[in-house]
């Protein structure tokens, strides 16, 4: 009985050893053969979409594939719609979904048809900022410490605007709104450039953005960067507007609304039980992308905090961002009834 | 005249034959992708992206707005034969271009469309040539109760217009609303109308329901009217395309009125498809030969086509100077300008003058070639229709259900699409009316999310919508057309008692 | 069989009121008030919805009202003409019926095998069985009409449609 069971043990370990050798050998071989899906939770001209886009220039551009690749918007149901599509096509190797916080942060608040549990984690590469922007000219905020006064003068009546409901942007509404103990009326917009101009326009005192959807309504004067959302300050110190670079803008720390790190991760995923060696070949493909001047410009241009996480480090991550979510969702009740 | 002095600049950058070529490529290759519905514009634009990356900018966007007229081109076309709307823009050119073509004038129908819609873009370019620098400010004006009001004019002018019973009209536009309400909701993140099926979560398109009601619908209704389809008449000659289009101008204040609509809601956020809609049913409304609409009339395909392109071209100006796209091609075209290393706003005028220019520049070149290249497809079409139903009609199946499940690759959507089919045929042997429906599903969701925003900003007061003289205007002008149906019915029957009472007293 | 234009009526505006009555349903998930900040989700839904049944029932009552008044008279008319028209007659139903029974067919068949046998079966039968061209000319225009779309989505504008399994089997993607 024992020596069977010693036995067997000996002969999976050696199954074992041959599989994994085999895995390593078409680790090193494996490529897609056929054209590569590159779907997108977000329509087009928005964040996720030109995120993609450009690891789909970056990557045909420098010869670091073979097939094409191919764009696919899938932005129904928030976003949803693409991750569901990776349920549908579990082990998939020829598709792989760019997200946001998105991917596993809509389950917490939305009844939608997938679990955490029908992606596989590929990577973390990017992380934009937030900023809290106003218009100078029509609401006569100037600072952050201004916007806290006004909306503690007027409960409720300060308007921010921002890209979709129950998302990044009302996230760190609520966030500004509990930390600064204001009260503010946040209007949802189909999408942050949306929301921009109608802070330029003037009918809307504030909005939270990516600081490349209202940079150039910097430029133009008609938006202003109040304070941004992370721990230190931005590094870029290229003069923008007003003789103010990115670095000038200051932490929202700094101006008293004690928001400290806000950041959005560009995450990329691919369906639940993928071959490894595909998973390993697109992690590779990845890092490649990031290294290539189109990626490095898109990063600059967007002011973004370049970050690759992949591996354990991304699940600790992942881990850790769903438990900040939960407790910020639980504290707006924005929560799931459990019934569901 | 600084506008025209760097007009002229733009013409040089676009005048090479390198962007000659592309812009040829460019148009062909819209048609084609055009005359599939599957396919249409945002998609084929979204395609091309990738080849763009290696080009610079100028070449680039000149292929990629190109093909966007080729595809608006090819829109109408697949319209006017097959009753199959190519892109959203070209639903109301069946109304009366399918009938034309179902009387054997086909080659007439579609040069109308290609002819006015030439022209079309032509008062649209030009229009952003001259007004450039005013238009990017005037937009920035709009906040969610304009955009409300924008969505309030064109439903007005729609409403009314419809004729038959109006308790059928009713249930025909609320039916259009509860279209474009299901999926996730804008503003508060929540499903709706989705009855626990995940596929409804992510929205019914637009595209799925007018390929069911439009094409599929037609095909049915071509069988139950016994196969009749008589393009086998297009008369196809040379001659009848010059006489057509020498024709035109007789119809200039239809082109004049649909080419300002077209202008006007490319500017604000209406779009070309509200735009050939309104434009159609202000036709309907005020032209002398009104009452011929929707039977084969030829400013029936004028009014949409003319107002439809005038649009897409001045929706390329909100893009550029404040990166608000006005359409779906224009937002994937505006990722593209991104990943280029341009940013879309103000400053993108003053920063890249050359780029801007060149688009504008190409702009009328590109439409002229994109109407001789669409007029020489026409023999082609024409010889189509000469094909046996039998054999066209399960090739146009074929095309809608690919075209329905090419909307985001589900087979679900095909269901949908069939089941729309049955609709739109019931409907429209009941007389239920369609138009009304569609143009409730492309601005029913539209309009609620501007109202909504617009009451959470002013914090529920419905007063927003007359403060400020824009939007007071325009819902002036909305209540205006609203009632002029009541208007005119209520003078006539004052007009008419007025004269009776005349003649009684002169006898 | 033959279907009279009252049937259908009744028919139809029975279904929308029906689907009227579902989206009444449906929105009193989403909360059908007017809230502090405007209306709530479902505010606007219940509104269509209801309008949807007011309207099928309007339709639905004159459409009784039209028939009930067209009946004496041709009660009393001299030779039975009823001005009752038929919505579709027998012929022309078979002849629907025959168009779309296929139309499902290969959209069944579709989700299972994918597009692309489905529109070759399709193109075959109707080919073939509708409109009597020989066999072979049949499957020449079948495969035709498969290698023109291949090449259009697949090769030229790099649409994948769906495959399904006896051609990935093959290879074919």
């Amino acid at each position: 009985m024992q020596i069977t069971s010693l036995r067997k043990g000996v002969l999976t370990a050696s199954a074992l050893a041959i599989g994994l050798t085999a895995a390593n050998a078409a680790m090193a071989e494996w490529k897609p053969n056929r054209p590569v899906e590159l779907v997108v939770s977000a329509g087009p001209g928005g964040g996720s979409d030109i995120f993609t886009r450009v690891v789909q220039a970056a990557l045909t551009k420098n010869d670091l594939v073979e097939t094409p690749l191919i764009v696919v918007n899938k932005p129904g149901g928030s976003g949803s719609e693409a991750f569901n599509y990776a349920e549908d096509n579990v082990g998939s190797p020829y598709k792989v979904y760019f997200g946001t916080q998105d991917a596993y942060v809509l389950p917490l608040g939305t009844k939608v048809n997938y679990a955490m549990k029908d992606l596989t984690p590929v990577a973390s590469m990017v992380f934009d900022v937030f900023i809290l922007w106003a218009n100078p000219k029509a609401s006569g905020i100037n600072t952050a410490q201004e916007f806290v006064a006004k909306a503690k003068e007027n409960p409720g009546k300060v308007r921010v605007a921002g890209a979709k409901a129950k998302d990044a942007d009302e996230t760190v509404v609520t966030l500004v709104e509990r930390a600064a103990g204001i009260d503010l009326a946040y209007i949802p917009y189909k999408s942050g450039s949306e929301a921009a101009i109608q802070v330029a326009g003037g009918h809307i005192e504030a909005n939270t953005n990516n600081p490349s959807e209202s940079l150039e309504q910097w430029k133009a004067g008609n938006q202003k960067p109040l304070c941004v959302f992370t721990s230190a300050r931005l590094t870029d110190k290229t003069v923008v507007a007003d003789g103010m670079s990115w670095a000038d803008i200051p932490t929202c720390v700094e101006s008293g609304i004690d928001v400290k790190d806000f950041v959005q991760p560009r995450t990329v995923w691919m369906a639940a039980d993928v071959p490894p060696e595909a998973l390993a070949y697109y992690t590779d493909l990845m890092k490649k992308a990031m290294d290539t001047p189109e990626f490095k410009d898109y990063t600059t241009r967007n002011v973004q905090i370049t970050k690759f996480m992949t591996g354990d480090e991304l699940k600790t991550f992942l881990a850790e961002q769903i438990k900040n979510y939960e407790k910020i969702y639980a504290d707006n009740n924005w929560l799931l009834p459990a019934s569901q | 005249m600084g506008n025209f002095g760097q007009l002229m600049d733009g013409f040089v950058v676009a005048l090479t034959m390198h962007h000659v070529m592309i812009m040829v490529i460019g148009v062909l290759l819209g048609l084609v992708v055009g005359v599939l519905p599957g396919l249409g514009a945002p998609n084929g634009v979204s395609l091309l992206l990738p080849l763009t990356f290696t080009m610079d900018p100028i070449a680039a966007i000149i292929l990629l707005t190109s093909m966007y007229w080729g595809a608006l081109f090819g829109g109408s076309t697949t319209s006017i034969l097959f009753n199959i709307p190519g892109e959203p823009s070209s639903v109301a050119t069946t109304f009366d271009g399918h009938p034309m073509a179902k009387q054997g004038e086909a080659v007439r129908a579609l040069t109308l469309a290609f002819g006015s819609a030439g022209f079309g873009a032509m008062v649209g370019v030009v229009v952003i040539t001259l007004l450039s620098g005013w238009v990017a400010n005037f937009a920035l004006q709009f906040g969610s109760p304009e955009y409300f009001a924008v969505y309030f004019m064109a439903f007005a002018s729609f409403i009314g217009m419809a004729g038959g019973s109006p308790f059928k009209t009713l249930v025909c536009i609320m039916l259009g609303l509860a279209v474009g309400t299901v999926g996730m909701d804008t503003i508060s993140g929540e499903g709706r109308l989705t009855f626990g099926i995940t596929q409804l979560t992510n929205g019914i398109s637009f595209l799925i329901v007018v390929i069911g009601l439009f094409g599929i619908g037609e095909l049915l209704l071509t069988i139950d009217e016994g196969y009749k389809f008589d393009g086998v008449k297009a008369k196809l000659s040379l001659r009848v395309i010059l006489r057509t289009l020498a024709e035109l101008p007789r119809y200039w204040v239809t082109l004049l009125r649909s080419a300002l609509i077209g202008c006007w809601m490319g500017i604000t956020p209406g779009g070309p498809t509200a735009a050939s809609f309104m434009s159609y049913a202000l036709g309907k409304r005020f032209s002398r030969r009104g009452k011929y609409f929707g039977k084969g009339e030829p400013e029936g395909i004028v009014a949409p086509e003319t107002a439809d392109h005038s649009a897409g071209s001045c929706a390329l100006l909100p893009m550029l100077a404040l990166g608000v796209p006005g359409s779906a091609t224009a937002a994937v075209m505006m990722g593209g300008l991104m990943i280029w290393g341009l940013s879309p706003g103000p400053m993108l005028f003053t920063t890249r003058p050359d780029f801007v220019w060149g688009l504008i520049a190409s702009m009328y070149l590109g439409n002229v070639i994109a109407v001789v290249l669409v007029l020489a497809t026409v023999p082609i079409f024409a010889w189509i229709l000469r094909a046996p139903f039998t054999v066209v009609g399960p090739l146009i199946a074929i095309v809608c259900l690919i075209g329905a499940y090419t909307v985001s690759n589900h087979v679900f959507d095909i269901w949908v699409a069939l089941g729309f089919g049955l609709v739109g045929y019931v409907f429209k042997k009941l007389e239920y009316p369609l138009a009304p429906f569609v143009l409730a599903v492309v601005l029913g969701d539209k309009a609620e999310d501007a109202f909504r925003q617009s009451m959470l900003s002013s914090g529920g007061s419905l007063s927003v919508f007359f403060e400020g003289s824009l939007v007071a205007t325009m819902m002036g002008i909305g209540i205006l057309l609203l009632s002029l149906p009541l208007i005119t019915a209520l003078f006539g029957a004052l007009f008419r008692r007025g004269r009776e009472e005349g003649q009684t007293h002169s006898s | 069989m033959e279907i009279s234009r009252k049937t259908m009526e009744v028919a139809t505006a029975v279904l929308t009121g029906s689907v009227g009555a579902l989206i009444c349903y449906g929105s009193t998930e989403n909360g059908i008030g007017w809230g502090p900040g405007g209306p709530e989700p479902g505010y606007f839904p219940f509104g269509i919805g209801c309008l949807i049944l007011l309207g099928s029932l309007a339709t639905l009552a004159q459409t009784f009202w039209k028939y009930a008044g067209a009946r004496p008279e041709a009660a009393h008319g001299v030779s039975g003409a009823v001005p009752e028209e038929p919505f579709i007659n027998g012929t022309r139903l078979r002849l629907l019926v025959a168009f779309v029974l296929p139309i499902v067919a290969m959209t069944a068949i579709s989700a299972w095998l994918g597009l692309y046998i489905g529109m070759g079966l399709y193109i075959f039968y109707t080919m073939r069985v509708s409109a009597g061209f020989r066999t072979l000319t049949s499957l020449a225009t079948a495969l035709l009409v498969i290698a023109v779309n291949f090449v259009v989505f697949e090769k030229l504008f790099m649409v994948p449609l769906l495959k399904g399994p006896i051609l990935e089997y093959f290879g074919i993607y």
